[in-house]
């Protein structure tokens, strides 16, 4: 059945993403990012369009997601990832170009809360009865998630609030279930909640391993030189700037452990 | 300022999907109507899955047949030069796999009701079975048929599970209306979520109500 409706289908779509691939009047895009970038990102990719031209499209997820879909053969022209190893495995697997690869952030966890739930003064405070669901990021495949965890089994208090542990696809849904009130609090990425009215405490960051995020230029022809200006902008004096706004620290300027 | 692309998107690959999930599933219903033959309930068992298997499952099972690690997706790219998941044609073909079983089973029944003596009453007149098929059966079935296909639409449109894993979630390109909702809802954009699901579920209320006023009416 499948093999009759893919023939059946052919006709129609073919279009598709080619179409918008090799329409290259306007020069286009499309990056895959963990979804801690999406603030930073949108802003980065507005400017990078004002400056050159090309229009930036993302799709945001969790990283091991995105390393799947890349895998599977995904058109997309970088993969900015919130773990280096993923971008390891996207080369390891031949669909990257390896001289791209760079560090371009750290990413820190925050506590946030929903309106009506007091915020912790640090993370073992966890443990308080008020805390009845903790929302974290998928451990299995958001880097955010495996950090929340060591986290939280740093401070001593894993075994006492596993139970208590809700799991996000990715980074932005986590931060979903808490803003929903579902969760009463979430450990989520600063970069999401750094603007945001409501306030946030910050983890000390030796608390997990660091949250190295690594990016690639996964493109194949004609998109190739576009991706690399992007990823070259990325860390560029603008695109750091509008990183250490959004909460990240950088590459190179990053302190010792503490 | 609201971004139609979504929408268009989904209108058309549920209209594509239709065509395409029409044809074969009234063809189908009439065989499994019709025809007696050896494997005929363990085709109806297959084209029945998407509906009681969870979206996720058959969103990877037709990412391990179409991806490009398969025979079926290297042929495409060897053919077509780019992979096939990940495009709209993989969209149409999810979009297609789950409205089948809809179609199937609601032309089949409508098949099954329309009155053997009448096409009997044609037979003796002399038509081919074939066109009993074409000029008696399907026509007498027609608000059946229209109803399994309305509700064929209805079922591409509203596709989220299986089209966000062989489609993935790229806005401009392979973001449909569902997946643009669960894409606003993870960004906190919940005006563009509302918009989205108000508009998804209107489409839906009229064609569940088409399909009452289809099926509702005697044959």
């Amino acid at each position: 059945v499948v093999v009759v409706v893919a023939v059946a289908a052919a006709g129609c779509g073919s279009d598709g993403a080619a179409g918008a691939r090799e329409g290259s009047s306007p020069p286009s895009i499309t990056v895959a990012a963990a979804s801690d970038l999406r603030f930073a990102f949108e802003e980065l990719g507005a400017r990078f369009e004002d400056e050159t031209g090309t229009a930036v499209t993302f799709s945001f997820g969790s990283s091991g997601q995105l390393r799947e879909q890349i895998l599977n053969g995904a058109p997309f022209d970088v993969f900015a990832s919130a773990n280096v190893a993923f971008v390891d495995a996207v080369l390891a697997a031949g669909r990257g170009r390896p001289e791209t690869k760079a560090d371009y952030a750290f990413g820190r966890l925050a506590l946030w809360t929903p309106p009506g739930v007091d915020l912790p003064a640090g993370i073992h405070e966890l443990t308080a009865p008020t805390y009845r669901r903790i929302a974290v990021a998928n451990p299995v495949h958001a880097p955010y998630g495996v950090a929340a965890v060591q986290a939280l089994e740093s401070a001593g208090i894993l075994g006492a609030v596993e139970g208590r542990l809700v799991y996000g696809e990715n980074i932005s849904d986590t931060l979903r279930i808490a803003r929903s009130g579902n969760a009463d609090v979430g450990i989520v990425a600063l970069s999401l909640v750094i603007a945001d009215d409501r306030d946030h405490v910050l983890l000390p960051e030796d608390l997990h391993e660091p949250l190295r995020q690594a990016l690639v230029v996964t493109a194949e022809g004609a998109s190739t030189e576009a991706a690399i200006a992007f990823v070259d902008f990325v860390n560029g004096a603008e695109g750091r700037e509008v990183m250490v706004r959004y909460g990240f620290a950088l590459p190179g300027e990053r302190r010792a452990t503490g | 300022m609201t971004d139609w692309f979504p929408l268009w998107l989904s209108v058309r690959v549920a209209l594509t999907a239709t065509l395409v999930a029409g044809t074969l599933g009234v063809a189908l219903a009439y065989l499994l109507a019709k025809a007696r033959f050896r494997g005929r309930g363990l085709i109806e068992a297959v084209v029945t899955l998407p509906i009681v298997l969870p979206p996720t499952v058959l969103g990877f099972y037709l990412l391990t047949t179409l991806g490009v690690n398969s025979p079926i997706g290297r042929a495409w790219e060897d053919l077509f030069g780019q992979p096939l998941v990940f495009t709209q044609t993989a969209a149409v073909i999810a979009a297609s796999v789950s409205a089948l079983p809809f179609v199937v089973r609601t032309a089949r029944s409508a098949i099954e009701t329309v009155d053997p003596r009448v096409e009997a009453a044609a037979r003796v007149a002399g038509l081919p079975e074939w066109r009993v098929g074409a000029f008696v059966t399907l026509p007498m079935a027609r608000k059946g048929l229209g109803a399994g296909i309305a509700l064929g639409f209805a079922r591409a449109l509203g596709d989220f599970g299986a089209t966000v894993m062989v489609a993935g979630n790229i806005p401009g390109q392979t973001q449909t209306l569902p997946i643009k909702v669960f894409d606003a809802v993870q960004a906190g954009d919940l005006a563009a979520a509302r918009t989205g699901s108000l508009i998804l579920a209107g489409i839906a209320v009229v064609v569940l109500l088409a399909v009452t006023q289809l099926s509702g009416q005697r044959l």
